[in-house]
Order: C-alpha cells, then structure tokens, then sequence
C-alpha cells in the first residue's frame, strides 16, 4: 500500500496541483482506512529518505496536501524544462512584488508592474501566452497565489497574496534576497521588510 | 467614488466624511436611512484599512519602477537609443532567453519538487534489425522480394505507456506479416528478437515478445531441437481451447552480453 501510495503521490504532483486526502482514499488507499494515518506517515519516511521529498499538509481543514523538495539547495544546473523554468521566474517576480509591497497588491497595481517588463494581460505573450489566465488560474490552482475579491468594489477588484504552496516553498528572506541581488543593494536596505524576512523563518 | 482621493494619505477626506455621516444621522428617523448609514460605516473602514496598510508599506518604500528596470537588465536586455519603431518596445530589446534567465535564478530559491516521468518513454524508436534479418532470410530461403511493410513511426509524442503499445503491435504485425507467407514455419524465437548490432535493443525486443506472450496473440514452443520458436495464436481458435490457456506458465530467460555475442 506503501509504495503504491508513493507512486501515486509523485504521479499526482506532476500538475503540481494540490493532492486531496479523498482522492488518496478512494484511488491507493481504499479497502485499509483504518491504516490511512499510518500508510500516510510511512508514504511520507519513504519520500523523504528515498526522494529527499516532504509530504505537507497546507490545508488542515480540507486536508490537501503538497510535495515540497526537502534537498539542500544544489550548485549547478537544474534538470528541469525550459517552460517549467520560465513560469517560476515569472512567478519568482510576482511573489518578490506582493511580498516588498506589504504582502498584499491590488491586481490594477501587479499587471501595471507586470507592463513594465512587457507581460500584458490582454496580449499573448511570446513566452507565457494567455498570461493571465497563467496567473490567474495555473498558479492560484496549484496554490502558489492567492486572489481573494476586495468586498464593495465597483466594477470588482481583487488582491493578491501568497498561497500556501508558496509559503512552503520559499522564504521571506531568499525573496528578499533575490530582489537584493537583482538591484545590486543589500537586504538591509529595505529595513521593514528585512525585520519581516527575518522574523518569518 | 472618490475613492483614490480618500486613500491619498495627505487627504483628510476620509475624516471628513465620516463627521458628516455622524452629522446626518441625528436628522434620520427612517430605517432606510439607518441602513445607508451602516452601508457607509462599512465601506468607511474598508478605506480605512487600505489607508492603515499604505502607510505600514510605505515604511520601506520600495520602488517598482526601479526593480523592474533591474529585471529587465538582469534579462539581459539590448538597450538602444532610437525609442521610436514600434510602441511594443520601447527602450530596449529582450533576448530570447530573457525568461530563462530569471527563472534559472528563481529555481535556486523554490524547494519545489521535481516533476516525476517515466524513464521509459524517452526511448527513440527506430524499425529494430531483427525485422530486416527475417526479410533477408525469406529472400535468402525463396528468392522473393516480399518486403514486410514497416509500421510508420510518426513522431513519438505520445504518452510512454501508448509508445510500449505500439512497439508490441509493430511487432505482432511483423510475426504476422512473417507467417502470412509462410504459415508453417515458426521463426526461431533468438533469430527473431536478437539484435546483432545492440545488446539494448535485443532486451528490448524480448519485453515486448513477452507481452504478446501474456496477451496470448504469440506462443512459444520448442521445436524438435529443444530450440524455443515462436508464432502468432490464430485470431479466432475454438472457444474451449482458449479458455484452456489460461494456464499460466513462467519462463525467466537469461540472456547475458557473453551470451548474445
């Protein structure tokens, strides 16, 4: 049950979209409910001390749950599509924006930002396509944002934020720091969002 | 409306109109009117919020406007002077790469795992030399020039598990397209899976054979030799025959490079 339950964990992550606990049930798990916990923790041992892999809850409520890599950071070139590497630099950018901007945009503000580096939500792009379907869809579904309606506005507005994915996936203080690196400043420059970043660990 | 107006944090505008709100409501007496005000109060403290968390943001101001300018040099942007040829870039031309870029660093700071594929499916297929052997060998043994027609690969996009499919359906085509011709004759099973140019290959063609086996479209038999020689199951045997032959038998075959050299 084990292992079948780990191939299915690592199937389902390819859509990097959030694995429910129902779905493990009903597709691996099945007929051993009353070993589910257990079958769960052994899944997660083996996909830490094989894989180097951690298995998350982000929702205890909904009980959904992500694969997060658990390997100190490699030197060297990624083995990873060009495509998949695109949308995290683009991602990378979004989350370093929320997160300087007090962790919380207006979307007016983010695709205003967004136009300066010539990624215009009512244009295909060269690299992305649908752009904001990217954003407003791919990313929010796999929970790396979060875009909630900001209540009595008219015509509707919304705010961006982190989603729990991102949250697990990476820090306050290496967004901070890669923004630091892009600017050519140090971290501290931003005195606010360095107490942030490093109060949040 | 006036809505940016309120949230401008020089403005006192917000003040003011809650003074008059309170104002107001001494003269109300009708709960229409108790209710405007309450839908007031609330869009009130929604402003109010928004204008708290501007200030809290604006404690470190930090400046879109140069970040995104860094971005785009970190891209690798080719900044030229004349800004007058098209209004899609002004300033300045992004490499192709440019994403690539940004998305290298990125992949330094998300713990994110990999996506999982099967090793399988990169295989690149190509027609495999035993086909070409039998067809040598029917012109060799009947001088004619029957060319067994080989299965057009299109280009292999599909899933890994559909490309297995089809290397076992290649392969049941050729046993038989072999057979059509000459149906009594079982082709040796080595002659028919060994590949003499790839070890690799030969191993290959042997999982396939095996799942024609378990489907029970191919048998193996030994001739008068002990040799094994294989040959397509007839598509349409008697019902009770086939029912028979859910005995299930396991052969392990051992085939080492020494061996196939």
């Amino acid at each position: 049950q084990v292992s079948e339950l780990v191939q299915f964990l690592l199937v389902k992550d390819q859509k990097k979209i959030p694995i429910k606990r129902a779905d493990m049930l009903k597709n691996v798990i099945r007929e051993y409910r009353d070993a589910y916990s257990e079958i769960v923790n052994k899944a997660g041992k083996t996909l830490q001390e094989v894989f180097g892999l951690q298995l998350v809850e982000i929702d205890s409520k909904r009980h959904t749950y992500i694969l997060i890599n658990n390997l100190p950071c490699a030197e060297g070139k990624y083995l990873c599509r060009d495509e998949e590497k695109e949308k995290m630099g683009l991602l990378l950018i979004i989350l370093s924006f929320i997160f300087m901007k007090g962790n919380s945009v207006k979307d007016s503000a983010l695709w205003e930002f967004l136009h300066l580096l010539r990624v215009y939500p009512g244009r295909q792009h060269q690299v992305f396509g649908d752009v904001r379907k990217l954003v407003t869809e791919e990313f929010v579904r796999q929970k790396y944002l979060e875009i909630t309606p900001i209540p009595l506005t008219d015509p509707q507005e919304f705010k961006y934020q982190w989603g729990p994915r991102a949250e697990k996936e990476i820090s306050k203080k290496d967004v901070l720091n890669a923004v630091a690196k892009i600017q050519g400043k140090d971290p501290t420059f931003w005195s606010s969002q360095y107490s942030e970043a490093e109060a949040t660990r | 409306e006036n809505r940016e107006a309120m949230l401008n944090s020089r403005s006192n505008r917000l003040t003011e109109a809650l003074e008059e709100a309170n104002a107001l409501f001494d003269g109300v007496c009708r709960a229409r009117e108790a209710a405007l005000d309450a839908q007031f109060l609330v869009l009130a403290s929604n402003i109010g919020k928004e204008k708290a968390n501007e200030l809290h943001s604006e404690m470190s101001a930090f400046d879109s406007t140069a970040f995104a300018e860094d971005l785009l040099t970190f891209m690798g942007i080719n900044r030229t002077e004349e800004t007058d040829d098209s209004e899609d870039d002004p300033g300045g031309f992004l490499p192709g790469d440019a994403w690539k870029r940004v998305g290298e660093e990125a992949l330094k700071y998300f713990k994110r795992a990999p996506v999982f594929h099967y090793m399988l499916g990169s295989f690149k297929s190509e027609p495999p030399v035993p086909k070409q052997r039998i067809e040598r060998q029917k012109k060799a043994s009947r001088g004619k020039a029957e060319q067994a027609m080989p299965a057009q690969l299109k280009k292999m996009e599909e899933s890994h598990q559909e490309a297995t499919e089809k290397e076992v359906e290649r392969i049941l085509r050729i046993l038989q397209t072999h057979f059509e011709n000459d149906p009594n004759t079982p082709i040796s099973f080595f002659d028919f899976v060994i590949d003499p140019n790839s070890f690799a290959r030969t191993v290959e063609n042997m999982f396939h054979v095996s799942f024609l086996i378990r489907d029970g479209l191919a048998r193996i038999k030994l001739d008068e030799d002990e040799l094994p020689v294989i040959e397509p199951t007839k598509p349409s045997g008697a019902g009770e025959e086939d029912s028979r032959a859910g005995a299930r038998n396991q052969v392990i075959i051992r085939l080492d490079q020494r061996e196939w050299k």
